[in-house]
Protein backbone atom coordinates (compact mmCIF):
# COMPACT_ATOMS: atom_id res chain seq x y z
CA UNK A 1 0.00 0.00 0.00
CA UNK A 2 1.65 3.29 -1.41
CA UNK A 3 -0.64 6.25 0.24
CA UNK A 4 0.22 9.85 1.74
CA UNK A 5 -1.37 9.31 5.19
CA UNK A 6 -0.22 9.12 8.80
CA UNK A 7 -1.89 6.10 10.02
CA UNK A 8 -4.93 4.25 9.14
CA UNK A 9 -6.60 4.49 12.09
CA UNK A 10 -6.38 8.40 11.77
CA UNK A 11 -6.95 8.76 8.13
CA UNK A 12 -10.68 9.97 8.46
CA UNK A 13 -10.19 11.95 11.47
CA UNK A 14 -7.37 14.09 9.96
CA UNK A 15 -9.00 13.90 6.12
CA UNK A 16 -12.21 15.92 7.79
CA UNK A 17 -10.00 18.18 9.97
CA UNK A 18 -7.88 19.82 6.20
CA UNK A 19 -11.19 19.86 4.26
CA UNK A 20 -13.20 22.05 7.10
CA UNK A 21 -9.57 23.89 7.57
CA UNK A 22 -9.32 24.42 3.93
CA UNK A 23 -12.57 25.36 3.12
CA UNK A 24 -14.02 27.17 6.28
CA UNK A 25 -16.18 29.26 3.66
CA UNK A 26 -18.18 26.08 3.16
CA UNK A 27 -17.63 23.48 6.00
CA UNK A 28 -17.77 23.02 9.67
CA UNK A 29 -17.39 19.99 12.05
CA UNK A 30 -19.33 20.57 15.22
CA UNK A 31 -19.19 17.26 16.46
CA UNK A 32 -16.79 14.13 15.35
CA UNK A 33 -17.41 12.99 11.82
CA UNK A 34 -20.71 15.11 11.07
CA UNK A 35 -19.64 17.77 8.53
CA UNK A 36 -22.28 20.51 8.42
CA UNK A 37 -22.06 24.30 6.41
CA UNK A 38 -20.34 27.19 8.16
CA UNK A 39 -22.98 29.30 7.45
CA UNK A 40 -26.30 28.05 8.69
CA UNK A 41 -29.22 27.80 6.38
CA UNK A 42 -32.14 30.06 7.07
CA UNK A 43 -34.57 29.45 9.68
CA UNK A 44 -37.34 27.73 7.91
CA UNK A 45 -35.92 25.88 4.99
CA UNK A 46 -36.38 22.42 4.53
CA UNK A 47 -32.67 20.73 5.82
CA UNK A 48 -31.23 18.03 3.60
CA UNK A 49 -28.81 15.37 5.02
CA UNK A 50 -26.81 12.72 3.94
CA UNK A 51 -24.32 10.62 5.14
CA UNK A 52 -22.36 7.32 3.97
CA UNK A 53 -18.53 5.84 4.28
CA UNK A 54 -15.31 8.11 3.53
CA UNK A 55 -13.31 7.65 0.34
CA UNK A 56 -15.64 9.32 -1.93
CA UNK A 57 -14.89 12.62 -2.00
CA UNK A 58 -16.62 14.87 -3.13
CA UNK A 59 -19.45 12.62 -2.07
CA UNK A 60 -20.81 13.00 0.78
CA UNK A 61 -19.26 15.56 2.87
CA UNK A 62 -18.06 17.86 -0.12
CA UNK A 63 -21.74 18.78 -1.57
CA UNK A 64 -22.46 20.72 1.73
CA UNK A 65 -23.29 23.99 0.93
CA UNK A 66 -25.48 26.53 0.03
CA UNK A 67 -28.18 25.40 -2.80
CA UNK A 68 -26.70 21.59 -1.68
CA UNK A 69 -26.65 19.50 1.78
CA UNK A 70 -27.06 21.23 4.84
CA UNK A 71 -25.17 18.15 6.63
CA UNK A 72 -23.13 14.70 6.16
CA UNK A 73 -22.66 11.68 8.50
CA UNK A 74 -19.24 10.56 7.95
CA UNK A 75 -18.51 6.70 8.58
CA UNK A 76 -14.88 5.16 8.02
CA UNK A 77 -13.72 4.16 4.30
CA UNK A 78 -16.38 2.71 2.74
CA UNK A 79 -18.41 1.98 6.17
CA UNK A 80 -21.57 3.75 7.49
CA UNK A 81 -21.53 6.08 10.01
CA UNK A 82 -23.28 5.16 12.98
CA UNK A 83 -27.04 6.45 13.76
CA UNK A 84 -25.59 7.94 16.45
CA UNK A 85 -23.79 10.71 14.04
CA UNK A 86 -26.62 10.78 11.73
CA UNK A 87 -28.74 11.74 14.21
CA UNK A 88 -26.67 14.44 15.42
CA UNK A 89 -26.34 15.25 11.78
CA UNK A 90 -30.29 15.96 11.15
CA UNK A 91 -30.40 17.74 14.46
CA UNK A 92 -28.30 20.12 13.05
CA UNK A 93 -29.45 20.74 10.03
CA UNK A 94 -33.04 21.01 11.20
CA UNK A 95 -34.27 24.70 10.96
CA UNK A 96 -37.90 24.76 11.60
CA UNK A 97 -38.98 22.71 8.72
CA UNK A 98 -38.14 19.00 9.05
CA UNK A 99 -35.31 17.13 7.41
CA UNK A 100 -34.71 14.86 4.42
CA UNK A 101 -32.25 12.01 4.66
CA UNK A 102 -30.90 11.94 0.63
CA UNK A 103 -28.56 9.02 0.56
CA UNK A 104 -26.92 6.25 -1.22
CA UNK A 105 -29.17 2.88 -1.31
CA UNK A 106 -26.85 0.68 0.91
CA UNK A 107 -28.24 -1.85 3.55
CA UNK A 108 -25.64 -0.43 6.48
CA UNK A 109 -26.86 3.17 5.88
CA UNK A 110 -30.26 2.68 5.66
CA UNK A 111 -30.33 0.80 9.04
CA UNK A 112 -28.55 3.50 10.83
CA UNK A 113 -30.33 6.29 8.73
CA UNK A 114 -33.88 4.58 9.81
CA UNK A 115 -32.84 4.05 13.30
CA UNK A 116 -31.49 7.92 13.78
CA UNK A 117 -35.31 8.84 12.17
CA UNK A 118 -36.69 6.61 14.55
CA UNK A 119 -35.12 7.99 17.61
CA UNK A 120 -35.67 11.70 16.36
CA UNK A 121 -39.25 10.68 16.00
CA UNK A 122 -39.56 10.72 19.48
CA UNK A 123 -38.13 13.82 20.06
CA UNK A 124 -40.79 14.96 17.35
CA UNK A 125 -38.45 15.92 14.12
CA UNK A 126 -40.04 14.76 11.16
CA UNK A 127 -37.86 13.41 8.47
CA UNK A 128 -38.56 11.72 5.11
CA UNK A 129 -36.28 9.64 3.26
CA UNK A 130 -35.36 9.09 -0.38
CA UNK A 131 -32.78 6.46 -1.33
CA UNK A 132 -30.95 7.03 -4.67
CA UNK A 133 -30.47 3.67 -6.49
CA UNK A 134 -29.09 4.62 -9.91
CA UNK A 135 -26.69 1.66 -10.37
CA UNK A 136 -27.78 -0.04 -13.13
CA UNK A 137 -25.52 -2.92 -12.81
CA UNK A 138 -26.45 -3.74 -9.43
CA UNK A 139 -29.48 -5.23 -10.22
CA UNK A 140 -31.86 -6.01 -12.79
CA UNK A 141 -35.18 -3.79 -13.72
CA UNK A 142 -37.47 -5.16 -12.18
CA UNK A 143 -35.47 -5.22 -9.01
CA UNK A 144 -35.19 -1.39 -9.32
CA UNK A 145 -35.50 -0.93 -5.30
CA UNK A 146 -32.03 -3.03 -4.47
CA UNK A 147 -30.03 -0.89 -6.69
CA UNK A 148 -26.87 0.75 -4.89
CA UNK A 149 -26.64 4.75 -5.39
CA UNK A 150 -23.88 5.52 -7.22
CA UNK A 151 -22.94 9.00 -8.99
CA UNK A 152 -26.81 9.55 -9.51
CA UNK A 153 -26.77 11.40 -5.72
CA UNK A 154 -24.76 14.20 -7.52
CA UNK A 155 -27.86 15.29 -9.23
CA UNK A 156 -30.38 14.12 -6.56
CA UNK A 157 -28.14 16.56 -4.24
CA UNK A 158 -28.27 19.41 -6.26
CA UNK A 159 -31.71 18.87 -7.12
CA UNK A 160 -33.32 18.58 -3.74
CA UNK A 161 -31.12 21.83 -2.73
CA UNK A 162 -32.78 23.75 -4.92
CA UNK A 163 -36.04 22.35 -4.07
CA UNK A 164 -35.41 23.67 -0.67
CA UNK A 165 -34.16 26.93 -1.54
CA UNK A 166 -36.97 27.81 -3.70
CA UNK A 167 -39.02 27.42 -0.34
CA UNK A 168 -40.51 23.81 -0.91
CA UNK A 169 -41.87 22.37 2.14
CA UNK A 170 -40.84 18.93 3.20
CA UNK A 171 -43.39 17.37 1.17
CA UNK A 172 -41.84 19.34 -2.15
CA UNK A 173 -38.15 19.04 -1.35
CA UNK A 174 -38.71 14.92 -0.62
CA UNK A 175 -40.86 14.71 -4.32
CA UNK A 176 -38.09 16.79 -6.01
CA UNK A 177 -35.52 14.55 -4.73
CA UNK A 178 -37.50 11.81 -5.98
CA UNK A 179 -37.69 12.64 -9.08
CA UNK A 180 -34.34 13.32 -9.06
CA UNK A 181 -32.91 9.99 -7.95
CA UNK A 182 -36.17 8.25 -10.72
CA UNK A 183 -34.99 10.24 -13.39
CA UNK A 184 -31.18 8.93 -13.12
CA UNK A 185 -29.60 5.99 -14.36
CA UNK A 186 -25.80 5.41 -13.98
CA UNK A 187 -22.96 2.33 -14.60
CA UNK A 188 -19.34 2.26 -14.38
CA UNK A 189 -16.16 0.83 -15.82
CA UNK A 190 -13.48 -0.29 -13.49
CA UNK A 191 -9.65 -0.41 -14.75
CA UNK A 192 -7.77 -0.86 -11.52
CA UNK A 193 -8.53 -1.29 -8.05
CA UNK A 194 -8.34 0.84 -4.64
CA UNK A 195 -7.06 -0.19 -1.21
CA UNK A 196 -9.02 0.66 1.85
CA UNK A 197 -6.10 2.17 4.26
CA UNK A 198 -7.55 -0.27 7.37
CA UNK A 199 -7.08 -3.90 4.99
CA UNK A 200 -3.90 -2.60 3.43
CA UNK A 201 -4.53 -4.60 0.55
CA UNK A 202 -6.96 -4.35 -2.34
CA UNK A 203 -10.04 -5.91 -2.41
CA UNK A 204 -10.27 -7.69 -5.58
CA UNK A 205 -7.72 -7.67 -8.56
CA UNK A 206 -8.16 -6.84 -12.04
CA UNK A 207 -5.47 -7.94 -15.09
CA UNK A 208 -2.54 -5.83 -16.11
CA UNK A 209 -5.33 -5.93 -19.51
CA UNK A 210 -8.58 -6.51 -18.15
CA UNK A 211 -11.83 -4.32 -16.96
CA UNK A 212 -14.36 -5.11 -15.27
CA UNK A 213 -18.16 -3.31 -16.96
CA UNK A 214 -20.37 -2.96 -13.97
CA UNK A 215 -18.45 -3.15 -10.97
CA UNK A 216 -19.81 -1.30 -8.26
CA UNK A 217 -17.91 1.43 -6.57
CA UNK A 218 -16.76 -0.49 -3.79
CA UNK A 219 -15.74 -3.41 -5.99
CA UNK A 220 -18.86 -5.40 -6.27
CA UNK A 221 -19.19 -7.79 -8.70
CA UNK A 222 -19.93 -6.11 -12.06
CA UNK A 223 -21.35 -7.21 -15.11
CA UNK A 224 -18.67 -8.87 -16.93
CA UNK A 225 -14.58 -9.19 -16.65
CA UNK A 226 -12.43 -9.26 -20.13
CA UNK A 227 -9.73 -7.12 -22.38
CA UNK A 228 -9.55 -3.36 -21.72
CA UNK A 229 -11.07 -2.03 -25.35
CA UNK A 230 -11.23 1.41 -26.63
CA UNK A 231 -13.14 4.14 -25.50
CA UNK A 232 -15.15 4.24 -28.15
CA UNK A 233 -16.43 0.77 -27.80
CA UNK A 234 -16.77 0.77 -23.54
CA UNK A 235 -19.32 3.93 -23.81
CA UNK A 236 -21.09 2.65 -26.24
CA UNK A 237 -21.90 -0.16 -24.25
CA UNK A 238 -22.61 1.64 -21.06
CA UNK A 239 -24.74 4.28 -23.05
CA UNK A 240 -26.43 1.45 -24.47
CA UNK A 241 -27.10 -0.03 -21.24
CA UNK A 242 -28.26 3.28 -19.57
CA UNK A 243 -30.97 3.56 -22.51
CA UNK A 244 -32.28 -0.33 -22.98
CA UNK A 245 -33.12 0.68 -18.80
CA UNK A 246 -34.49 3.91 -19.47
CA UNK A 247 -35.60 4.99 -22.83
CA UNK A 248 -34.70 8.31 -24.57
CA UNK A 249 -36.78 9.84 -27.27
CA UNK A 250 -35.44 12.09 -29.66
CA UNK A 251 -35.97 15.47 -28.20
CA UNK A 252 -35.01 14.41 -24.36
CA UNK A 253 -33.28 16.40 -22.63
CA UNK A 254 -30.48 15.30 -20.22
CA UNK A 255 -27.63 16.14 -18.49
CA UNK A 256 -25.00 13.59 -18.39
CA UNK A 257 -22.53 12.90 -15.64
CA UNK A 258 -18.89 11.63 -16.67
CA UNK A 259 -17.54 10.66 -13.51
CA UNK A 260 -13.95 9.51 -12.67
CA UNK A 261 -13.68 6.87 -10.06
CA UNK A 262 -10.57 8.61 -8.66
CA UNK A 263 -7.48 7.79 -10.84
CA UNK A 264 -8.77 8.41 -14.43
CA UNK A 265 -7.22 11.51 -15.62
CA UNK A 266 -10.11 14.59 -17.10
CA UNK A 267 -8.45 13.96 -20.28
CA UNK A 268 -9.95 10.45 -20.62
CA UNK A 269 -12.69 11.54 -19.41
CA UNK A 270 -13.34 14.28 -22.32
CA UNK A 271 -12.30 11.20 -24.76
CA UNK A 272 -15.30 9.59 -23.48
CA UNK A 273 -17.69 12.75 -23.28
CA UNK A 274 -16.95 13.07 -26.67
CA UNK A 275 -18.14 10.15 -27.77
CA UNK A 276 -21.50 9.84 -25.41
CA UNK A 277 -22.65 13.56 -27.30
CA UNK A 278 -22.17 12.47 -30.77
CA UNK A 279 -24.42 9.48 -30.10
CA UNK A 280 -27.01 10.97 -28.18
CA UNK A 281 -26.75 13.88 -30.28
CA UNK A 282 -27.41 11.89 -33.32
CA UNK A 283 -30.37 10.49 -31.88
CA UNK A 284 -31.61 13.97 -31.09
CA UNK A 285 -31.39 14.13 -27.27
CA UNK A 286 -29.68 17.28 -26.11
CA UNK A 287 -27.22 17.59 -23.42
CA UNK A 288 -27.79 20.16 -20.88
CA UNK A 289 -24.85 21.16 -19.08
CA UNK A 290 -22.45 18.01 -18.55
CA UNK A 291 -20.64 17.41 -15.88
CA UNK A 292 -17.08 15.94 -16.51
CA UNK A 293 -14.58 15.12 -13.61
CA UNK A 294 -14.16 13.82 -10.25
CA UNK A 295 -17.53 13.83 -8.76
CA UNK A 296 -18.17 10.43 -6.51
CA UNK A 297 -15.02 8.28 -6.30
CA UNK A 298 -13.43 5.50 -4.83
CA UNK A 299 -10.43 7.00 -3.48
CA UNK A 300 -7.57 5.86 -6.40
CA UNK A 301 -9.88 3.22 -8.36
CA UNK A 302 -9.11 3.69 -12.08
CA UNK A 303 -11.92 3.49 -14.57
CA UNK A 304 -14.96 5.78 -14.83
CA UNK A 305 -18.83 6.01 -14.49
CA UNK A 306 -21.48 7.72 -16.66
CA UNK A 307 -24.53 8.95 -15.34
CA UNK A 308 -27.62 10.34 -17.19
CA UNK A 309 -30.48 12.16 -15.92
CA UNK A 310 -33.71 12.75 -18.31
CA UNK A 311 -34.83 15.97 -17.38
CA UNK A 312 -38.25 18.44 -17.42
CA UNK A 313 -38.75 21.71 -17.24
CA UNK A 314 -38.65 21.40 -13.50
CA UNK A 315 -35.62 19.58 -13.27
CA UNK A 316 -33.82 21.42 -15.39
CA UNK A 317 -34.62 24.71 -13.56
CA UNK A 318 -33.39 23.29 -10.29
CA UNK A 319 -30.03 22.20 -12.07
CA UNK A 320 -29.22 25.47 -13.54
CA UNK A 321 -29.86 26.89 -10.22
CA UNK A 322 -27.13 28.85 -8.22
CA UNK A 323 -25.14 26.22 -5.53
CA UNK A 324 -21.88 26.12 -4.63
CA UNK A 325 -19.20 24.05 -2.78
CA UNK A 326 -15.54 23.51 -2.28
CA UNK A 327 -15.89 21.21 -5.50
CA UNK A 328 -18.77 22.09 -7.42
CA UNK A 329 -19.95 25.64 -8.73
CA UNK A 330 -22.73 26.47 -10.27
CA UNK A 331 -23.65 30.68 -11.07
CA UNK A 332 -27.30 30.52 -11.82
CA UNK A 333 -27.09 32.14 -15.15
CA UNK A 334 -25.52 29.24 -17.22
CA UNK A 335 -27.12 27.91 -20.07
CA UNK B 1 -29.18 -18.32 40.43
CA UNK B 2 -32.31 -17.18 40.39
CA UNK B 3 -35.67 -19.13 40.96
CA UNK B 4 -38.66 -17.60 39.74
CA UNK B 5 -38.13 -13.91 38.46
CA UNK B 6 -34.85 -11.48 37.02
CA UNK B 7 -34.43 -7.80 38.06
CA UNK B 8 -32.61 -4.90 37.14
CA UNK B 9 -29.73 -5.94 39.16
CA UNK B 10 -29.61 -9.20 37.75
CA UNK B 11 -30.09 -8.35 34.58
CA UNK B 12 -27.22 -5.33 34.76
CA UNK B 13 -24.74 -8.62 35.91
CA UNK B 14 -26.13 -10.71 32.69
CA UNK B 15 -24.87 -7.45 30.52
CA UNK B 16 -21.56 -7.34 32.76
CA UNK B 17 -21.12 -11.22 31.96
CA UNK B 18 -21.80 -10.72 28.41
CA UNK B 19 -19.34 -7.38 28.34
CA UNK B 20 -16.40 -9.42 29.83
CA UNK B 21 -17.52 -12.78 27.65
CA UNK B 22 -17.38 -10.56 24.53
CA UNK B 23 -13.91 -9.42 25.24
CA UNK B 24 -12.86 -12.97 24.57
CA UNK B 25 -14.63 -14.41 22.12
CA UNK B 26 -14.41 -11.51 19.89
CA UNK B 27 -11.58 -13.10 18.04
CA UNK B 28 -13.29 -16.09 17.09
CA UNK B 29 -16.39 -13.79 15.57
CA UNK B 30 -14.27 -11.42 13.55
CA UNK B 31 -12.65 -14.23 11.74
CA UNK B 32 -15.82 -15.84 11.08
CA UNK B 33 -17.30 -12.60 9.76
CA UNK B 34 -14.06 -11.87 7.85
CA UNK B 35 -14.65 -14.91 5.61
CA UNK B 36 -17.80 -13.39 4.36
CA UNK B 37 -17.71 -10.25 5.34
CA UNK B 38 -16.09 -7.33 6.52
CA UNK B 39 -14.44 -9.20 9.82
CA UNK B 40 -15.78 -6.66 12.37
CA UNK B 41 -18.24 -8.31 13.97
CA UNK B 42 -16.46 -9.07 17.22
CA UNK B 43 -15.19 -5.45 17.68
CA UNK B 44 -18.94 -4.39 16.94
CA UNK B 45 -19.85 -6.34 20.11
CA UNK B 46 -17.27 -6.32 22.31
CA UNK B 47 -17.21 -2.05 22.06
CA UNK B 48 -20.79 -2.32 22.66
CA UNK B 49 -21.07 -4.19 25.40
CA UNK B 50 -17.99 -2.59 26.98
CA UNK B 51 -20.16 0.81 26.58
CA UNK B 52 -23.12 -1.04 27.83
CA UNK B 53 -21.34 -1.86 30.95
CA UNK B 54 -20.22 1.20 31.07
CA UNK B 55 -23.01 3.31 30.74
CA UNK B 56 -24.60 0.69 33.83
CA UNK B 57 -22.06 1.62 36.42
CA UNK B 58 -22.71 5.26 35.92
CA UNK B 59 -26.32 5.25 35.86
CA UNK B 60 -28.64 2.63 37.31
CA UNK B 61 -31.90 2.00 35.60
CA UNK B 62 -34.73 2.45 37.86
CA UNK B 63 -36.69 -0.28 35.32
CA UNK B 64 -35.92 -3.37 33.09
CA UNK B 65 -36.89 -1.16 30.31
CA UNK B 66 -34.30 1.44 31.23
CA UNK B 67 -31.71 -1.54 31.08
CA UNK B 68 -32.21 -2.18 27.74
CA UNK B 69 -32.49 1.15 26.52
CA UNK B 70 -29.20 2.04 27.98
CA UNK B 71 -27.66 -1.12 25.88
CA UNK B 72 -29.51 -0.32 23.03
CA UNK B 73 -27.70 3.73 22.78
CA UNK B 74 -24.44 2.16 23.71
CA UNK B 75 -24.48 0.16 20.60
CA UNK B 76 -25.76 3.33 18.63
CA UNK B 77 -23.05 5.11 19.89
CA UNK B 78 -20.33 2.57 19.97
CA UNK B 79 -20.77 1.25 16.54
CA UNK B 80 -21.87 1.97 12.63
CA UNK B 81 -21.61 -1.86 11.52
CA UNK B 82 -25.62 -3.54 10.48
CA UNK B 83 -24.76 -5.96 13.59
CA UNK B 84 -24.36 -3.14 16.17
CA UNK B 85 -27.47 -1.47 14.55
CA UNK B 86 -29.32 -4.84 14.37
CA UNK B 87 -28.82 -5.35 18.23
CA UNK B 88 -29.33 -1.94 19.12
CA UNK B 89 -33.17 -2.00 17.40
CA UNK B 90 -33.37 -5.36 19.01
CA UNK B 91 -32.85 -4.05 22.41
CA UNK B 92 -34.75 -1.03 21.82
CA UNK B 93 -37.93 -3.41 21.56
CA UNK B 94 -37.12 -5.29 24.30
CA UNK B 95 -37.25 -1.96 26.00
CA UNK B 96 -40.73 -1.01 24.74
CA UNK B 97 -41.85 -4.42 25.54
CA UNK B 98 -40.61 -4.33 29.40
CA UNK B 99 -41.80 -0.65 29.86
CA UNK B 100 -42.39 -0.40 33.95
CA UNK B 101 -41.39 -3.59 34.54
CA UNK B 102 -38.91 -4.49 38.08
CA UNK B 103 -38.87 -7.61 37.25
CA UNK B 104 -39.73 -10.50 35.18
CA UNK B 105 -40.66 -14.20 34.65
CA UNK B 106 -37.97 -16.11 33.29
CA UNK B 107 -40.06 -17.60 30.46
CA UNK B 108 -41.17 -14.14 29.55
CA UNK B 109 -37.97 -13.46 28.16
CA UNK B 110 -39.71 -15.52 24.88
CA UNK B 111 -42.08 -12.66 24.57
CA UNK B 112 -38.72 -10.14 24.60
CA UNK B 113 -36.54 -12.55 21.91
CA UNK B 114 -39.64 -12.27 19.84
CA UNK B 115 -40.46 -8.47 19.70
CA UNK B 116 -36.58 -8.07 19.41
CA UNK B 117 -37.03 -10.46 16.28
CA UNK B 118 -39.82 -9.14 14.48
CA UNK B 119 -38.12 -5.13 14.83
CA UNK B 120 -34.45 -6.58 13.96
CA UNK B 121 -36.53 -8.15 10.76
CA UNK B 122 -38.37 -5.13 9.66
CA UNK B 123 -35.02 -3.02 10.27
CA UNK B 124 -32.66 -5.25 8.22
CA UNK B 125 -35.49 -6.10 6.22
CA UNK B 126 -34.57 -10.01 6.49
CA UNK B 127 -37.04 -12.90 7.42
CA UNK B 128 -36.23 -15.93 9.47
CA UNK B 129 -35.21 -18.59 7.05
CA UNK B 130 -32.83 -16.30 5.33
CA UNK B 131 -29.80 -17.75 7.59
CA UNK B 132 -29.30 -14.60 9.66
CA UNK B 133 -29.14 -14.09 13.41
CA UNK B 134 -33.25 -14.02 13.54
CA UNK B 135 -33.13 -17.65 13.23
CA UNK B 136 -31.02 -17.60 16.38
CA UNK B 137 -33.45 -15.53 17.68
CA UNK B 138 -37.03 -17.19 16.85
CA UNK B 139 -35.09 -20.56 17.82
CA UNK B 140 -34.38 -19.13 21.13
CA UNK B 141 -37.34 -17.55 21.23
CA UNK B 142 -39.58 -20.96 20.82
CA UNK B 143 -37.35 -23.08 22.99
CA UNK B 144 -38.25 -20.33 25.64
CA UNK B 145 -41.51 -20.15 25.57
CA UNK B 146 -42.08 -22.87 28.69
CA UNK B 147 -41.64 -21.99 32.02
CA UNK B 148 -38.55 -22.62 33.86
CA UNK B 149 -35.79 -21.24 36.14
CA UNK B 150 -33.23 -18.63 34.04
CA UNK B 151 -30.46 -21.52 34.46
CA UNK B 152 -32.98 -24.24 32.57
CA UNK B 153 -33.79 -21.25 30.17
CA UNK B 154 -29.84 -20.39 29.59
CA UNK B 155 -29.10 -23.75 28.89
CA UNK B 156 -32.38 -24.33 26.94
CA UNK B 157 -31.37 -21.00 24.92
CA UNK B 158 -27.82 -22.14 24.04
CA UNK B 159 -28.95 -25.48 22.74
CA UNK B 160 -31.36 -23.67 20.60
CA UNK B 161 -28.74 -21.37 19.33
CA UNK B 162 -26.33 -24.13 18.63
CA UNK B 163 -29.59 -26.32 16.90
CA UNK B 164 -29.72 -23.32 14.76
CA UNK B 165 -26.59 -22.74 13.82
CA UNK B 166 -25.74 -25.87 12.41
CA UNK B 167 -29.22 -26.41 11.21
CA UNK B 168 -27.92 -23.58 8.91
CA UNK B 169 -24.86 -24.54 8.04
CA UNK B 170 -25.59 -26.35 5.13
CA UNK B 171 -27.90 -23.51 3.89
CA UNK B 172 -27.00 -20.55 1.48
CA UNK B 173 -26.99 -16.90 3.14
CA UNK B 174 -30.03 -15.40 1.52
CA UNK B 175 -29.34 -11.83 2.68
CA UNK B 176 -26.58 -8.82 3.38
CA UNK B 177 -23.19 -8.97 2.59
CA UNK B 178 -22.95 -12.74 2.90
CA UNK B 179 -25.44 -13.38 0.22
CA UNK B 180 -22.63 -11.89 -2.37
CA UNK B 181 -20.81 -15.66 -1.73
CA UNK B 182 -23.77 -17.23 -2.48
CA UNK B 183 -23.21 -21.20 -2.57
CA UNK B 184 -19.95 -20.46 -1.12
CA UNK B 185 -21.40 -19.65 2.20
CA UNK B 186 -22.34 -23.13 2.14
CA UNK B 187 -20.68 -25.22 5.32
CA UNK B 188 -19.95 -21.90 7.07
CA UNK B 189 -22.10 -20.99 9.90
CA UNK B 190 -23.51 -17.56 9.64
CA UNK B 191 -21.26 -15.23 12.02
CA UNK B 192 -24.17 -13.49 13.10
CA UNK B 193 -25.73 -16.91 14.46
CA UNK B 194 -22.56 -18.06 15.64
CA UNK B 195 -22.70 -14.61 17.71
CA UNK B 196 -26.08 -15.52 19.09
CA UNK B 197 -24.75 -18.75 20.32
CA UNK B 198 -21.76 -17.08 22.04
CA UNK B 199 -23.45 -14.71 23.59
CA UNK B 200 -26.58 -17.27 25.01
CA UNK B 201 -23.31 -18.97 26.61
CA UNK B 202 -21.85 -16.37 28.28
CA UNK B 203 -25.04 -14.42 29.87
Amino acid sequence: MKKIINSSVDFVDEMLDGLCSAHPEYYAQPERRVLVRSVPARDGKVGIVTGGGSGHLPIFAGYVGPGLLDGAAIGDVFASPSSDQIRKAIKHAERGAGVLCLYGNYGGDVMNFDMACEMLELEGLRTETVLVADDVASAPLAEAAKRRGVAGMVYAFKIAGAAADAGGDLTAVTAAARKAAESCRSIGVALSPCIVPQAGKPSFTLGEDEIEMGMGIHGERGIWRNRLRSADEIVDEMVARLREDMPLASGQRVSVLVNSLGATPPEELYVAFRRVRQILEADGIRIVMPLVGRYATSMEMAGMSLTVMALDDELETWLKAPAACAFWQVAGDRA
Amino acid sequence: MIASSFTVDELIRAVDRLAAAAQTFAAELNEADGRLGDGDLGITLSNGWRTATQKLAGARPADIAGVFLTCAVAFQESSASSFGTLTATGLMAAAKASSGRTEMKPAEISGLLRAAMDAMARRGKAEPGDKTVLDSLAAMAAATASDGTADDLRKVCVRAASEAAELFRSKANRIGRARMFGEDSIGIVDPGMLAALRMAESV
